[in-house]
């Protein structure tokens, strides 16, 4: 796991509801990015994907079926739903806290994507000549967004 | 594998079922560390699903992020396999298992 510090500058808590303080570039990039996610999810073929499906019963391999067939769509479609309001909420002014628990499925979902992707390791440094310095750079910037929007949660 | 019933006073039908629910052991559900995701989602987490107090999920979050893994709930088949659903669902690595202490 990773630690990080809070610093409110993405999610505001004001009342019931948090305060967005995006700009639109950002707004956009998050906007894209659940575009993504949403058909990455719905494709379901990406090998990265397993990290989203983990392995409930390590040692019955017939438990573990009847598992992943019970749970799988439904974890699909939670995903996929979750993408739909962060397109949909992208641009909003506020969030209602369903929105905001949505957003942060998206964030995360996209960080153990991203992350299993790279195949981070929590003791990588971040290396700006690297070939996947951009997305190294997306998985820190997920990470703050994520970070803030706990914070909110949190506030609540 | 236990030997077929010579006797059929006690006929059990769900054997299946009575396995899993009226052994002395309970279940576990375990979180086990991952380079990806943050502390305090974590710790968020565990106070969302399961109700712990912060002072709590932070324990149990840093005793997964320093020993590896750590129980966070436990009890039936059924309410375990529940909750590695949910936490499935929040993007957290969780097994569940027999309590074999």
């Amino acid at each position: 796991m990773i630690l990080r510090r809070r610093k409110a500058l993405a999610f505001k808590r004001d009342g019931d509801r948090t305060t967005v303080l995006l700009g639109t570039d950002e707004r956009d990039l998050v906007a894209d990015l659940a575009r993504q996610f949403h058909a990455v999810v719905a494709d379901d073929e990406d090998p990265h994907l397993t990290r989203l499906y983990p392995t409930a019963y390590v040692d019955d391999d017939e438990r573990q079926d009847d598992y992943a067939a019970l749970v799988h769509d439904d974890l699909v479609r939670t995903r996929l739903g979750a993408a739909d309001v962060v397109m949909a909420t992208a641009w909003a002014e506020s969030l209602d806290d369903e929105e905001l628990a949505a957003w942060m499925q998206v964030l995360n979902g996209l960080r153990l994507l991203l992350g299993t992707r790279l195949d981070v390791s929590e003791e990588d440094e971040f290396d700006p000549d690297a070939p996947e310095a951009p997305q190294r750079a997306l998985l820190a910037w997920l990470g703050f967004l994520l970070e803030e929007a706990v914070g909110s949660a949190s506030d609540g | 594998m236990s030997p077929a019933p010579t006797t059929t006073e006690r006929p059990d039908i769900d054997f299946g079922l009575d396995e899993d629910s009226s052994t002395d052991r309970p279940w576990i559900v375990l979180v086990w560390n991952d380079p990806i995701n943050l502390m305090s989602y974590v710790s968020f987490v565990f106070q969302k699903l399961f109700g712990y107090s912060k002072e709590k999920a932070d324990r149990l979050m840093l005793d997964v992020h320093q020993k590896g893994r750590a129980v966070v709930s436990g009890g039936t088949r059924e309410k375990a396999e529940m909750d590695v659903f949910r936490l499935h669902e929040h993007g957290l690595w969780a097994t569940l298992q027999r309590d074999d202490q």
